[in-house]
């Protein structure tokens, strides 16, 4: 009966004599040691753990992992110097767990690669992360092809090094199961001869160890493949399991997603680029006879871009012509409808000098042009006069006073007064002269510099009191120096809080003295 | 440096000086470039005059013989020369790799940045400078744009590191290495380390030279900022308002020249103590006494030229320690700065 019931142990058990000879074993014992026979020596591990003494063992035995232990039996009715063996086969244990580690190593593998394809949305970042990433967990050399552009296919490949290149469409017939791939034949992994993706020649390192067998992978993509990734093993490498190909393939299908992002992502940068570039504000221009400076900071827009505006031209007489605006709204509808207003403003330019004419036709342009925002706006002009002075005309609707630094230090508000611009059809625009002697310097700012919300509340306004305060502080500073600090000083009060678009010009007639000689106040 | 290239340099030295003092940009940006045409390098230009031209405006003004405008216009100069030697200086052919260089977000001082970058295009670098006060969500967009090997930031002020971080913390997650520098990152950019980036440099040349070496730049930096589990940066930051009015309220009792001055003296200082407050808890962002300690003793050099005593910062620290006692750690960097202040000889006795 007992020996029945030992039979259905799922261990082996073998009982021993004193002599160390084998009295006794089950079922499972026969089964893992053929060789056994009872009352004849024992062999392999059994007998090489008796030899040793011990009284326990791990060992690999005929493919088997077998971990056995040895229990000495005492009490009444047991001979003297009898033992038992227990004997375990972890064969399946273990490689149920070998099966665990490495599907946990491939999931681990699978997230950070995921985390580091995602990082960028350049291009050519994520072309490089893409190969990068695939070795070593993948292969020992990774080849990105990318889909054909202009007859040529680019190429990056990682592995001992890193390269990259193109090469002409037409080769891609050496290599067809990169070619198939390509063109989005073939939707499975495909094995292949290295020496198939070798032929494709120069382009690819000429391997002094050729790896034997390639992987080739597409990259799915919105119709087309976004790619093709071969990877390859060193000739020391047993090559490609199912699993391998499997984890390939997963790779592949994170890898597309993240090169299809920055495809698009660097379509729409171009996009924005393009619209951009005739929005930003021009760089000033550089006028013997007048300083200029000019500070712009949009809202924090990751674009750069915002509905202040500014731009000063050089004239044939030698002065120049600037204008300065601020449309209501912020973001990228501001900036375009500004870019309206700038484009409308430099051919009515051609077409008009009087500034308060200028305006209304502006203004009718506007409003005829159906329903849009409106605008703050300063047109105006600046002369060389007699002692180095400046002869400025402004005109403006709806904007905030200019503010004028004196060489005495004192700052006086320029009050143009009118209406916005674009609002209304019978607007009333007005125009103000004012002469800037030398060192003196003409400031206009949009109301994103007044209202800057901060200070040690957080919450109060910069306000016009301490811009006044600021500027007058800037006396003996040359124009862009002015800008840069009301930029900064604005910058402080804010402490990084949000803003609204902001922008300073700042027109000067050039100090005659030595600015140093001026009283300086703090 | 041959003794020709010196003289050369040396004999232009006051006339620099001169045109800065007297903010002439015209005169400064022909200067450099006559010393340019006369075989001077750009490289000697940079590190050899302008740096040490604006490292002695800084000075007059700590010492109160410039005004902030003085200091200010002279360093729109000196950009303004370090632009012209740009414009006349020509880019590499093939470049080592593309480099941003930028001030971030709060960070005003451009000129350091701007010579940094120079250097590193005369090394062979491609670089773009972008610039003072760079908000990170602009700085983040222009990497993704231009797919960027490496950015370099610059903080001349320790009290910017906590922002410092999140701008350096944003780089590492388009995981674009970050190399940075500027006496903001404490000696030897020990807070460099804490904050994640992955390369210091200590100057232009430094940053140049270890970029050569280290090309491609490591990805290896991880910030060390555990103590901010304790949460008292964050309370320091929350209770910047309370803390400004208390300390204003108790210097108004007990501090002679606060209860006189006039309004825009007044507005100053409490721009000022806002800054001591924001230094002490950059301090504790970081883990390191040193932040706040280090300000004290700057700001005391500062006070004293302007017939302020810098004792009344000890005053100052005291009466921080009340409202803060709550936080322990914070407690004991304002204990060092009083002790450093008592070192310094500027210990307040009440009347």
């Amino acid at each position: 009966m007992s020996a029945l019931l030992l039979d259905l142990v799922d261990q082996a058990v073998v009982v021993c004599d004193a002599s160390g000879l084998p009295s006794w074993c089950n079922v499972q014992a026969e089964r893992l040691f053929p060789q056994l026979r009872i009352g004849e020596p024992l062999h392999g591990p059994l007998s090489r753990a008796m030899a040793e003494g011990a009284d326990c063992f791990e060992t690999v035995s005929d493919g088997r992992r077998l971990s056995g232990r040895r229990v000495v039996l005492q009490g009444h009715g047991t001979p003297v110097g009898h033992c038992v063996w227990l004997v375990r086969d972890d064969s399946e244990v273990h490689e149920r767990q070998n099966e665990l580690m490495a599907e946990r190593a491939r999931s681990a593998f699978l997230a950070e690669a995921g985390k580091q394809l995602a990082a960028s949305l350049h291009h050519g970042r994520t072309v490089r992360a893409v190969v990068r990433v695939a070795v070593p967990a993948l292969a020992d050399t990774a080849i990105l092809f990318l889909p054909v552009r202009g007859r040529c296919v680019a190429w990056h490949l990682y592995g001992p090094d890193e390269r990259a290149g193109q090469l002409p469409a037409a080769a891609l017939d050496q290599a067809p199961p990169v070619a198939h791939a390509l063109r989005g034949l073939v939707e499975q992994p495909v094995l292949c001869d290295w020496q198939e993706v070798a032929r494709l020649g120069g382009a690819l390192p000429q391997d002094p160890n050729p790896p034997g067998q390639a992987l080739v992978v597409t990259l799915p993509g919105p119709g087309m493949p976004a790619g093709v990734l071969v990877l390859a093993h060193g000739p020391q490498h047993t090559g490609f399991g199912a699993a391998d190909v499997e984890l390939a393939r997963q790779f592949a299908a994170r890898a597309s997603i993240a090169l299809a992002a920055a495809t698009f992502y660097a379509e729409q940068v171009h996009t924005a680029a393009v619209l951009q570039d005739g929005l930003e504000p021009d760089p000033l221009p550089h006028v013997a006879g007048v300083h200029l400076g000019a500070a712009y900071r949009p809202a924090r827009e990751t674009l750069w871009l915002g509905g202040d505006f500014y731009q000063v031209r050089a004239d044939a007489e030698g002065g120049v012509r600037f204008f300065f605006g601020d449309v209501c709204g912020k973001g990228v509808e501001a900036a375009v409808f500004a870019g309206r207003v700038r484009q409308s403003l430099r051919s009515l330019a051609l077409v008009e000098s009087r500034p308060v004419r200028m305006l209304q036709l502006l203004n009718e342009a506007l409003l005829e042009g159906g329903p849009t925002p409106f605008t703050t706006l300063v047109t105006g002009s600046a002369d060389s006069a007699r002692d180095g002075a400046l002869d400025v005309v402004v005109a403006g609707g709806g904007h905030l006073p200019p503010l004028v630094l004196r060489k005495d230090g004192r700052v006086d508000e320029v009050h143009i007064g009118g209406t916005l611009v674009g609002a209304v059809p019978d607007p009333d625009f007005h125009q103000t002269e004012i002469r800037l002697a030398a060192g003196e310097l003409l400031l206009l700012y949009s109301d994103g510099v007044t209202e800057a919300r901060g200070g040690p509340t957080e919450q109060e306004m910069y306000g016009e009191r301490r811009l006044m305060r600021d500027l007058a502080a800037c006396l003996g500073m040359p124009a862009g120096a002015v800008a840069e600090r009301i930029d900064l000083r604005t910058g402080q009060w804010l402490a990084g809080g949000d803003h609204d678009d902001l922008a300073v010009l700042a027109v000067q007639a050039p100090a005659l003295a030595p600015s140093a000689d001026v009283e300086q106040p703090r | 440096m041959t003794a020709e290239r010196f003289d050369a340099i040396e004999s232009v030295r006051t006339a620099f000086d001169d045109h800065l003092a007297r903010a002439d940009e015209t005169a400064a940006v022909a200067l450099v470039l006559d010393l340019l045409a006369r075989g001077v390098s750009a490289e000697d230009v940079l590190l050899d005059l302008i740096a040490p031209a604006q490292a002695a405006v800084g000075e007059r003004w700590v010492t109160n013989e410039w005004s902030v405008a003085q200091e200010h216009a002279a360093t729109h100069v000196s950009n303004r020369a370090v632009s012209a030697l740009a414009a006349a200086t020509v880019a590499p052919d093939h470049p080592l790799g593309s480099v941003v260089v930028a001030c971030p977000d709060g960070e005003w001082h451009t000129l350091p940045a701007h010579i940094v970058a120079e250097v590193l295009r005369l090394r062979g670098f491609a670089v773009r400078f972008l610039g003072a006060g760079v908000p990170t969500a602009h700085l983040i967009s222009y990497l993704h744009q231009n797919g960027s090997d490496l950015i370099a930031l610059s903080c001349m002020l320790a009290v910017r590191l906590p922002r410092m971080y999140r701008t350096i913390e944003a780089c590492r997650l388009a995981r674009v290495p970050v190399l940075v520098g500027g006496a903001g990152f404490g000696p030897d950019g020990v807070w460099a380390r804490a904050l994640g980036a992955d390369l210091y440099a200590r100057t232009a040349v430094d940053a140049a030279e270890l970029l050569v070496e280290q090309w491609p730049p490591p990805l290896t930096g991880a910030p060390a900022l555990d103590h901010l589990a304790d949460g008292e940066y964050a309370q320091l930051v929350s209770r910047r308002g309370d803390l400004l009015r208390h300390l204003v309220d108790h210097l108004r009792r007990c501090f002679p020249p606060m209860r006189r001055c006039a309004d825009d003296r007044y507005e100053a200082a409490v721009e000022d103590l806002g800054f001591l407050v924001d230094f002490l808890a950059a301090g504790v962002f970081v883990d390191d006494p040193r932040v706040f300690t280090d300000f004290l003793v700057f700001l005391a050099d500062v006070l004293a030229p302007r017939g302020i005593p810098p004792a009344g910062l000890d005053l100052v620290v005291r009466a921080l320690c009340e409202p803060l006692s709550d936080l322990p750690r914070t407690l004991t960097h304002l204990a060092a700065g009083r002790g450093r202040l008592a070192r310094a000889g500027h210990t307040w006795t009440d009347a």
